[in-house]
């Protein structure tokens, strides 16, 4: 009788509509182990790298903190479908993203979602941070510190340096409340990075502005 | 005191009374990383960032006459406080939270490199 009960129990929670959140990190920190995953990409933080050759050696970006990074429902698409976020390739300033990235099938995609969600930093404050087109984040983002200088976005039109990732969607792709937290202490998540440090020369009103605006790119 | 000993321990004083870092900045490594991206991997301006809408041309360093008219300090002080500084586009962003000061004489020293000058004094 306890048996059927549970059965049932488990039957209503994977029902779909039931509205239930399944989640299931270790079945997707299993599929990333199998997929070889982990031969790009480190999950476990704090972060690793002390110097430029650390890096360099790096084959993909850390995900360590991805579930304060990404949002979900970007992710779980991404990881079945994944198109170059980079135009060139990882750590080379000459070679093209030839967009390569393994695709995972959905429920594959699924799990890895689940268990990258999982990874959060605890220097990522929630709810900080709404998109809006902030002016004053306009203004920074696009003359007083030029972040079009190595990010390509979209402006007037989409244009932008190849050098650091593109921002293209980057209201769909990253949450806002790490994109400030970036900004406010990027050694944290990237000790060695060609994006200059803006803390000290940006105040933090501004640091949000810009997250605020950045936010808004679709 | 066995006399091994005696100049090892001389040594070590030695090091630490100058100061010597664990590992010297390396001019070359450094510039790939942070400024290649905008100035190209020989300096001549035209990295990956400069794309067609980009708004300026950076700074060819392998132009003698050009980087001639800068001093050391003028060098260092773009690097530090970005292209405003000396009146010049602020697409050249300011690196003083970011780099190290012995990191900044390694890069100054690599463009004097880079462009066979020793620059006005």
């Amino acid at each position: 009788m306890r048996q059927t009960k549970i059965v049932l129990l488990v039957a209503v929670m994977l029902a779909p509509g039931s509205g239930t959140v399944w989640a299931d990190p270790a079945a997707g920190a299993k599929v990333f182990q199998v997929k070889r995953c982990q031969d790009c990409h480190y999950t476990d933080g704090p972060a690793k790298e002390k110097t430029i050759a650390d890096q360099l050696a790096k084959k993909g970006p850390e995900l360590w903190y991805a579930g304060s990074k990404f949002q979900k429902a970007w992710l779980g698409k991404w990881l079945q479908d994944p198109k170059p976020i980079r135009a060139l390739k990882y750590n080379s300033l000459t070679a093209k993203n030839a967009g390569d990235h393994p695709k995972l099938a959905g429920p594959d995609a699924a799990a890895v979602t689940d268990f990258l969600m999982s990874l959060v930093s605890k220097d990522v404050k929630a709810g900080v941070v709404k998109p809006k087109m902030n002016p004053k984040g306009r203004l920074v983002f696009t003359k007083s510190m030029p972040c079009s200088g190595c990010h390509q976005f979209p402006g007037q039109k989409f244009t932008g340096g190849l050098n650091g990732p593109s921002l293209r969607d980057a209201g769909e792709r990253l949450n806002p409340d790490w994109i400030f937290a970036y900004l406010k202490d990027a050694k944290t998540f990237k000790p060695v990075r060609q994006m200059p440090v803006f803390a000290g020369l940006l105040n933090e009103k501004d640091m949000q502005a810009v997250a605020e605006f950045v936010s808004t790119f679709k | 005191m066995p006399r091994t000993l005696n100049s090892a321990v001389l040594l070590v004083a030695a090091g630490l009374l100058v100061g010597t870092p664990a590992h010297a900045a390396d001019g070359g490594q450094l510039y790939k990383f942070y400024c290649a991206q905008c100035h190209g991997l020989q300096g001549k301006g035209d990295g990956p960032n400069v794309v067609k809408d980009f708004p300026v041309d950076p700074r060819n360093f392998t132009k003698a006459d050009e980087m001639n008219k800068l001093s050391d300090a003028d060098i260092r002080n773009v690097i530090l406080d970005g292209g405003p500084v000396a009146n010049k586009s602020p697409m050249m962003p300011p690196w003083s939270k970011t780099l190290a000061k012995d990191e900044v004489d390694a890069l100054v020293k690599q463009l004097r490199a880079l462009c066979k000058c020793k620059g006005k004094s």
